[in-house]
């Protein structure tokens, strides 16, 4: 599957998101288009990298989308609703296959069968590391890192999708932080 | 942001190996200023989610506390790490698996039907006013997308001094901004600061060009491209860059001033605590006092006092820049830096340790280790051999009488460790701090 090393910010407004409300064809493929990546990007790194599980889980979370959006309120941004709900999902994707995706339980395809022309980008090597480094940890430090660097969500947004303090938040971040640097600290000099 | 402190935040257990008590357990120099320990903070320090306030207080107590800086580090690469996490694509199929799956019959909306009016009056006047209509719209969406753009990158607020400098090819009344990649620009008569993010700010002199070029909690850059400034910043060490044409000033907590010239060479001056003057792998370490020139092509020079002899100056410019020197000019250059280097001196023939070879190299060791005997573990040998671990064990010793009363001394003259500058080499690190602290004392 294709790697994207930044996803733009989707576009969408209360037209889109009225017209799903209403069971617009067109607005839900709008606001699929704006979000699909970023959705699929969560669930693969929930799935532990499972990228065929992943797909099942995102075609699952539009699907609930699609049948809930209508109860969508608008009392928190639309993003931090389809936030909680892809976390969610995400959960309960993990427990119904028995398992919190723990080190080693099913590693993160790797690209070690890239071309060696695409090898050779220092850079790709370091997102690769990133990558299964991000996958090895606990769903409890993966999910703050994925919205903070992989969403760009604040704190606030963070907390408010996970339902938790921002100190939480904060705490997490800092253990994620610290695994990351201590799992990759041979990366120093090529960031 | 009031950081809310939880239970689960509070406990802490170090189950992953990653998180750790706030207690030392290791030998420990701190300054007095510390309190409390704020590695449960840093995170949302980097991230730029704590208050000014609360922002404040992290740095000042990272500046004076070992243990929590090297934390910051850890953190600090952590979060530059995370900033690679790859995304990826979702699969061409997924759509149409979810339309398969969709029980909900298409809602046909009317579709605005602008095509067809104009295609019914086939009229010339109307094709025009649809076409200039239809520039206009996107005059308008191109305007609109360059103010989402500018105003969705990140810029530091910018206070003119005097005069009136330009941000981009705007002026700026009393305030402005600099966003990421915009060129503040002062005139002969205009002077500007510049507020660096929460740590500190700069002062832009006349006749100066300088560019924002990043912003970030890990990191806050600007390149001066000509002319003069002066930075105060507080913050821990290697947060704040200055690019020039011929080399890099990073600030280690300190201010400084530095100019760049027409053709590129600059000249750094320290006023408080220390800057790293850096080109690729060449590294000068400037403590309050002292001086360094740059050139393009070059790099940083070896550093020097300012109050050191005109002729010990004028010889070391030589020493370092004039390419054209036999090997008998560069002899009688060294020479005369060597007889008139004083004890405070040594900050630049611990310099010239790195750049120098052979029996020029012995000397400069002899007439270091006359002004300020080595410890004992410092072998003569070792020097010569540019042993790091030496090299900068004596370093250590010596940086009391570089910083002499600069505020920024360590207490009974004993190195406190840290990062370590390999002039001419690459830089290594060894233990927490470089050494560059406050008063401290032991615990």
């Amino acid at each position: 599957m294709e790697q994207r090393a930044v996803m733009a910010e989707p576009k969408i407004d209360d037209r889109v998101i009225e017209g799903c409300q209403r069971g617009d064809r067109e607005a839900f493929r709008e606001l699929f288009e704006a979000y699909k990546d970023k959705v699929f990007s969560i669930a693969v790194y929930s799935m532990s990298g499972d990228q065929a599980a992943a797909s099942d889980v995102s075609q699952q979370i539009f699907l609930k989308l699609i049948n809930s959006i209508r109860h969508f309120r608008g009392d928190s941004a639309f993003t931090t609703w389809l936030y909680r709900l892809v976390v969610n999902a995400c959960i309960d994707e993990q427990r119904k296959r028995g398992r919190l995706l723990q080190l080693d339980d099913n590693p993160i395809e790797t690209n070690h069968d890239r071309c060696p022309q695409e090898r050779q980008f220092a850079r790709l090597e370091v997102s690769e590391q990133v990558q299964t480094a991000i996958n090895e940890l606990t769903p409890k430090l993966r999910m703050p890192i994925l919205l903070k660097y992989g969403e760009g969500l604040s704190y606030e947004e963070i907390a408010e999708v996970l339902e938790c303090s921002m100190g939480t938040v904060s705490s997490r971040l800092n253990r994620g932080h610290q695994s990351l640097a201590k799992k990759l600290s041979h990366l120093r000099a090529q960031l | 942001m009031p950081v809310n402190f939880d239970s689960e935040y509070a406990v802490q257990v170090d189950r992953e190996g990653t998180g750790r008590n706030a207690c030392p357990t290791v030998e420990v120099w701190e300054s007095e200023m510390v309190s409390k320990h704020v590695n449960e903070e840093l995170s949302a320090y980097c991230n730029g989610a704590l208050t000014t306030a609360e922002s404040q207080q992290v740095a000042e107590h990272l500046i004076g506390c070992i243990q929590c800086r090297a934390d910051f580090e850890q953190i600090k690469l952590g979060a530059k790490l995370a900033e690679q996490i790859p995304q990826f694509a979702a699969p061409a199929s997924l759509w149409a698996n979810i339309e398969a799956q969709l029980d909900t019959p298409v809602d046909v909306q009317p579709t605005v039907q602008l095509s067809g009016r104009y295609g019914q009056t086939h009229s010339g006047r109307m094709l025009r006013f649809a076409a200039i209509a239809a520039g206009l719209m996107l005059a308008i969406g191109i305007g609109a997308l360059w103010l989402f753009t500018r105003e969705s990158r990140p810029f530091w607020e910018v206070a003119r001094l005097d005069g009136a400098p330009l941000v981009g090819s705007s002026r700026i009344s009393d305030k402005g901004q600099l966003a990421v990649g915009e060129w503040l620009e002062t005139d002969g008569a205009s002077r500007a600061q510049i507020e660096v993010g929460t740590i500190g700010h700069v002062e832009v002199d006349p006749n100066t060009r300088v560019r924002l070029v990043e912003t970030k909690p890990t990191e806050h850059r600007l390149e001066l491209a000509r002319g003069r400034m002066s930075a105060k910043i507080f913050a821990p060490p290697r947060l704040f860059f200055v690019n020039t044409p011929s080399g890099i000033a990073a600030d280690l907590g300190c201010a400084y001033t530095l100019e760049v010239d027409d053709l590129g060479a600059s000249l750094l001056h320290v006023t408080s605590g220390w800057v790293a003057m850096q080109l690729r792998d060449i590294e000068s370490i400037v403590p309050a006092g002292a001086s360094c020139a740059t050139r393009p092509g070059i790099g940083p020079g070896t550093p020097y006092f300012a109050d050191a002899s005109e002729s010990f100056k004028a010889a070391l410019t030589k020493l370092d820049f004039d390419e054209g020197l036999t090997d008998d000019q560069r002899t009688a250059v060294l020479n005369q830096v060597i007889a008139d280097a004083r004890h405070r001196d040594t900050l630049t023939l611990w310099h010239l340790l790195y750049r120098v070879k052979g029996q020029q190299r012995e000397r400069v060791f002899e007439r270091m280790a006359l002004l300020a005997p080595p410890p004992k573990e410092v072998t003569r040998d070792g020097c010569l051999q540019l042993d790091e671990k030496m090299l900068h064990l004596w370093k250590g010793y010596l940086e009391n009488s570089w910083i002499g009363d600069s505020g920024f001394k360590k207490a009974g003259g004993k190195p406190v460790g840290g990062e370590q500058w390999a002039v001419g080499s690459r830089r290594k690190k060894w233990s927490l701090d470089g050494g560059h602290l406050p008063e401290v004392k032991k615990q």
